[in-house]
């Protein structure tokens, strides 16, 4: 009686480690997938910000910012594209305010695209670190990390631009 | 030597209320020309636009922070910064512009952009290579090429204009004040008398200034010379460096923090020897000049800008960058030479007086009478000339 008692709560055990695995791997699916529509988002981004650049009569200086970051945003893998993220973030906050006080004229259709891809991006960001965090949080509890859980996956990062906020 | 006063425009590109070499450089330069006899008016991008105290200052707004090239330079761009540069060249109504960095996205390649007439542009950073150059290559070459004089104040900042710009510049050094480095001299004899005492100076939270590898070095120096203390002077977070030593190698290390100017002079002046244990990313060193012209021997890693710099008349010593046993052997072998160390302060001043302003202005003001000839005063362009004039859209 007693052996059965105790080959049920492995089995449960086992049954246990198993769906935790499962949860884990659910996580981290949904950390690539969240990811791939972010950087979707963010190619979108840096290809608005060339036609900007093209269509708008700006001081060299901006668009100097605007042409390099959006080249390394879409050339570059995203280990090397923080900063450059970072910049056309900077950049391009910079000049909505610009266009929103009159000082700078953008066409009215690459503005209204402009304010609906960041705030997609805000979105996208959000959840992606909502995701990462999960995942960060459930990878770090005792049982996935004794049990390597995780397998070879690796820990989902953040990257800085991801903190900046957007709007 | 042009016996008129002229009237100068300096444009510095960086935010003026962060002190770093190029505002320290333009501010010293404009100084050094004013107390000649000549107007200098100094643009910039200012934060705090009430503290702004000098006459000579003006601001271009509010500098927005953007990563660059590995780390964030304060920097500002955009149609009102534009138009208060346009504003400040035709108010000036100066016979030349001096603009810093022109081949950063920041208020000098503004002026570049909006200026007709004789310019001068100075190049202070090497960067063996920009990423994505080939992107903004039409923006900035043309206006690089506005420009009638093109400076670097280092071989390795020259290397650099070739390389992405494919032009020339001539190389003058950045500039120092020797005398008040000079003044507090302290005689070597008297710097023994209080043990023996090894410095370092910069942020030295940045891995590539290279406190990580002489705190790596000390305990092979302790061994060998168990008195040496080694001071620390620049801004950063200080436990966190201590709470990675053992106690007895932590006692011997001293942090000051921020020095100011004077204060800087006084430490370099109560050192037995000066240590630039820098990995890369330095185009001048203008340190190694202050301890120099200090009369403090300077053993610096083997990295182009330093060996460039101690070059001249044996005024200094170089260790294998980035090797802490030999940066460890060659400061015993120092410290346990007197004679030596004495000499390497002898030459070190006699070499420093090639960086005193006296010397670095002359040329710069050379520069200056090339690019003025056959220039009249300095227009800003037609008002709507865009620098996509011309090109396909």
């Amino acid at each position: 009686m007693r052996f059965i008692a105790g080959a049920l709560v492995l089995l449960l055990f086992i049954w246990y480690l198993s769906f935790s695995a499962a949860r884990l791997d659910r996580l981290h699916h949904r950390v690539e997938t969240s990811w791939e529509h972010l950087d979707a988002l963010l190619q979108r981004r840096a290809a608005l910000a060339l036609d900007i650049s093209h269509q708008t009569d700006l001081d060299p200086a901006t668009d100097f910012i605007l042409l390099q970051s959006a080249y390394v945003s879409r050339e570059e893998a995203i280990i090397d594209r923080n900063d450059a993220e970072r910049s056309l973030s900077e950049s391009l906050k910079f000049l909505r305010e610009s266009a929103r006080s009159g000082e700078v004229s953008i066409s009215v259709r690459l503005l209204e695209e402009l304010t609906a891809l960041t705030e997609k991006i805000t979105l996208a960001i959000a959840i992606h670190l909502e995701a990462v965090n999960s995942v960060a949080k459930l990878r770090s509890k005792p049982l996935y990390r004794l049990f390597h859980l995780a397998g070879k996956a690796k820990l989902p990062r953040i990257y800085s631009f991801e903190e900046d906020s957007l709007l | 030597m042009i016996e008129r006063e002229l009237r100068i425009g300096m444009v510095c590109p960086y935010g003026w209320d962060i002190p770093g070499g190029v505002q320290i450089h333009v501010r010293e330069l404009a100084e050094h020309f004013i107390a000649q006899g000549h107007h200098v008016s100094v643009i910039a991008p200012v934060s705090d636009e009430d503290s702004i105290t000098d006459p000579w200052l003006i601001s271009a707004g509010r500098p927005v922070p953007i990563p660059f090239n590995g780390s964030v330079a304060r920097v500002l761009f955009g149609p009102i910064a534009a138009s208060r540069v346009r504003q400040w060249i035709v108010q000036g109504d100066f016979d030349l512009l001096h603009m810093h960095e022109p081949g950063i996205p920041s208020i000098s390649l503004l002026a570049c952009w909006a200026a007709e007439g004789a310019m001068v542009g100075t190049f202070h950073a090497s960067t063996p290579k920009m990423r994505a150059i080939a992107s903004v290559g039409p923006l900035i070459e043309p206006m690089i090429e506005k420009l009638s004089a093109r400076i670097a104040v280092s071989e390795m900042a020259q290397a650099t204009v070739s390389n992405l710009y494919g032009t020339e510049a001539v190389v003058i050094p950045n500039g120092i004040d020797t005398t008040r480095f000079r003044q507090s001299h302290v005689e070597s004899s008297l710097r023994w008398q209080s043990g023996l005492r090894i410095g370092f100076l910069g942020r030295f939270e940045e891995a590539r200034k290279g406190l990580p590898l002489l705190l790596e070095a000390l305990p092979k120096i302790l061994k060998s010379l168990p008195g040496v203390e080694l001071i620390v002077a620049g801004p950063g977070d200080p436990s966190k460096v201590l709470a990675k030593m053992e106690p007895s190698i932590a006692r011997q290390v001293k942090f000051l923090g921020r020095l100011s100017e004077e204060e800087k002079v006084q430490f370099l002046s109560s050192l037995n020897l000066y240590i630039a244990p820098n990995t890369g990313g330095e185009s001048f060193g203008i340190i190694l000049a202050e301890a120099m012209a200090s009369g403090t021997p300077v053993l610096a890693s083997d990295i182009p800008a330093f060996v460039d710099l101690l070059s001249v008349g044996d005024s200094g010593v170089s260790f294998a960058s980035e090797d802490s046993g030999d940066l460890a052997r060659k400061v015993v072998a120092l410290l346990r030479d007197r004679p030596r160390l004495q000499q390497l302060a002898e030459n070190g001043s006699k070499a420093a007086i090639r960086f005193d302003w006296g010397s670095v202005a002359t040329q710069i003001m050379s520069v200056y009478e090339v690019a003025m000839t056959g220039h009249g005063r300095v227009a800003v362009g037609s008002e709507n000339a865009s620098w996509k004039k011309g090109r396909e859209r």
